[in-house]
């Protein structure tokens, strides 16, 4: 498998989905690093300077919102990249405020998940230039 | 001689004289005879009738003595023809009195007995109207009649506890008048349709936030004119809540739901694609039923959650421009494992450059895959599905249909196959099944994107239906 050299944070609190979306992922080239908290995923962002995030929403203690607004304090320029369970969650329009680079729908297929992430790394790229 | 003529003229002249008074003295008596037998029924003069004839003896008497008659005879006619006089008129007016007294006497009898009605009215329509008021009082949602003018008429004791003021001093103002702008937290109008507007405020003896629902209804005269408003209030605090948390409820159940159905889904898939290495025919075999079967349950958990939306009146759309072809093959092609299991063939003729529709893309697909799941349902092994979109005849709308030749439905069922639970008469029981509510929320979520949807089949010759959709 070709190696991307492309760091990608997976934030969820389900950890058979993180095991999931960490073994297609690295089977994509991905390195991946995970957080199953909102604090552990600020943490993660400043400590590890990922290249994306993928960021579940619903989550206990600290949600998606909260945690991206946390990042959002000190990196306004990692893309973000949400995770929704299903399509009419309403938290994902609360979310949108925040600047985020898409929507990534648990039902859908992974394939789905990947053409989010080149999007969002492509435009990143191109902002940086 | 001369002399003696003299007293023979003198006699003559007084015996003519005297002849002819005696004469005109005998006519006199014979009139008034007639009047004295009445004499005796005569009834006694009053004072004030003799002193009412007194004007009418003098002009008698005055005009009996130009007849040359003496005085005293004249006093004794005028007495007469007088009393005759006043008799006759004494006769007169009790006879009038006497009519006049009947006919008054029938006028109040009749006067006191439409009173009398008008009484017993009066009385019903009083004892009515505390009825009634009794009824306003004792009914437990708060009732507010208003004048055209909105001008509180009256309210009953529930109305003032739920607004927190008393109806006296609300009589004649407005019904928000006296609601301090902090206690009356928001007063949104209700859409047409709709159960009334709703009135949020803050109780003013206690500081709790109560939501009040104002259903009003304009009363009209009978010649349709507006003259108040009656609004019933209701306290809908609690129900708002039970509202709130049944939608958390719904959101947090469909996340628990959906959540393993996607980790069994996502695993299945990233064997079957043989991310996780080589698997055996055997395996994929398995796999691919176990896949196949969380596909129909995700279906059916997300029909669920619709419904719930559907029922709240919750559903939104998310629309964006779309092409059609693509939103069928994606619906097609998550049915194709489930139509290859019963060698059913899912045809698709889509007309050349159509254009792009506005549309809930997950929803429009959620439609065709209710409508052709159950196609695939309804029809027999080796069946044909064709699932069609064309221009309407008018250009101004797509028409997409799905038909199959399966079992059909009968007229009867036809019209109610978009009802809430229903399904189509006999099913053969061990292989048809499903909830009922799929053409439902077909059907809603179509026309809430301002298409319709319809059902055309033939008992035994298969069903089609067709949706319609807006440019």
């Amino acid at each position: 498998m070709e190696q991307k050299n492309i760091q990608v944070l997976v934030v969820d609190d389900e950890s058979d989905f993180l095991q999931l979306m960490t073994f297609w992922l690295q089977s994509k080239g991905y390195s991946v690093i995970v957080a199953s908290t909102g604090e552990a995923a600020v943490e993660m962002v400043r400590d590890k300077k990922p290249n994306v995030v993928f960021m579940d929403l619903r989550m206990p203690v600290m949600d998606g919102i909260e945690a991206i607004k946390k990042i959002r304090e000190f990196n306004k320029d990692v893309p973000i990249i949400i995770i929704s369970a299903y399509v009419d969650d309403p938290k994902v329009k609360d979310a949108t405020g925040y600047g985020i680079s898409g929507v990534f729908y648990k039902g859908k297929d992974f394939e789905d998940g990947l053409s989010l992430l080149e999007v969002a790394l492509r435009t990143h790229r191109q902002l940086k230039k | 001689m001369s002399s003696l003529t003299v007293v023979y003229i003198v006699t003559i002249v007084i015996s003519i004289v005297t002849a002819l008074l005696l004469v005109y003295l005998s006519r006199l008596s014979g009139q008034t005879g007639a009047y004295y037998d009445k004499k005796k029924i005569k009834k006694e003069y009053s004072d004030s009738d003799l002193a009412l004839g007194a004007p009418l003896r003098h002009t008698i008497f005055d005009e009996i003595s130009e007849l040359g008659v003496s005085v005293q005879q004249c006093q004794e006619i005028s007495n007469r023809l007088l009393d005759a006089v006043s008799e006759e008129l004494e006769k007169r007016v009790t006879l009038n009195t006497q009519e006049l007294s009947n006919k008054y006497e029938a006028i109040i009898e009749e006067k006191s007995k439409s009173e009398e009605i008008t009484w017993k009215k009066y009385k019903k329509t009083l004892s009515d109207k505390k009825e009634t008021e009794a009824v306003i009082r004792s009914v437990a949602e708060g009732l507010v009649v208003v004048d055209a003018g909105g001008k509180v008429i009256m309210m009953n004791p529930a109305a003032e506890k739920l607004l927190g003021v008393s109806g006296k001093d609300k009589v004649g103002k407005s019904v928000l008048a006296d609601l301090k702008d902090e206690h009356l937290v928001s007063l949104t109008k209700g859409s047409p349709g709709k159960e009334g507007k709703e009135i949020e405020l803050v109780s003013q003896q206690d500081d709790t936030k109560r939501v009040l629902r104002a259903s009003s209804a304009v009363i009209e005269d009978e010649n349709g004119q507006t003259v108040g408003m009656v609004s019933v209030l209701s306290d809908i605090t609690k129900q708002k809540e039970l509202d709130r948390m049944k939608e958390n409820f719904v959101a947090s159940v469909s996340h628990e739901l959906r959540t393993p159905l996607v980790a069994i889904d996502k695993s299945i898939s990233l064997i079957l694609d043989k991310n996780a290495g080589t698997i055996t025919p055997t395996q994929e075999q398995f796999l691919t039923i176990a896949e196949r079967n969380l596909k129909r349950l995700s279906l059916l958990v997300n029909d669920l959650l619709d419904l719930s939306k559907m029922e709240a009146g919750k559903m939104e759309l998310k629309t964006q421009p779309a092409a059609i072809d693509k939103v069928i093959g994606e619906s097609a092609a998550a049915l194709k494992a489930w139509s290859e299991t019963k060698s059913i063939t899912i045809e698709k003729k889509i007309q050349e450059g159509l254009p792009e529709v506005k549309v809930d893309q997950n929803k429009i697909i959620q439609v065709l895959n209710n409508l052709i799941g159950n196609a695939i349902k309804f029809t027999p092994e080796g069946g044909l599905i064709v699932v069609e979109a064309k221009l309407s005849s008018q250009g101004n709308k797509l028409e997409v249909s799905v038909s199959d030749n399966g079992l059909g439905i009968a007229q009867d069922d036809l019209r109610k196959v978009f009802d809430k639970f229903y399904q189509a008469g006999e099913r053969t029981p061990s292989d048809i099944n499903g909830t009922g509510i799929g053409l439902a929320i077909a059907r809603e979520i179509v026309e809430l994107h301002g298409g319709k949807i319809r059902a055309e089949s033939e008992k035994g010759a298969g069903a089609k239906f067709t949706f319609t959709l807006p440019i």
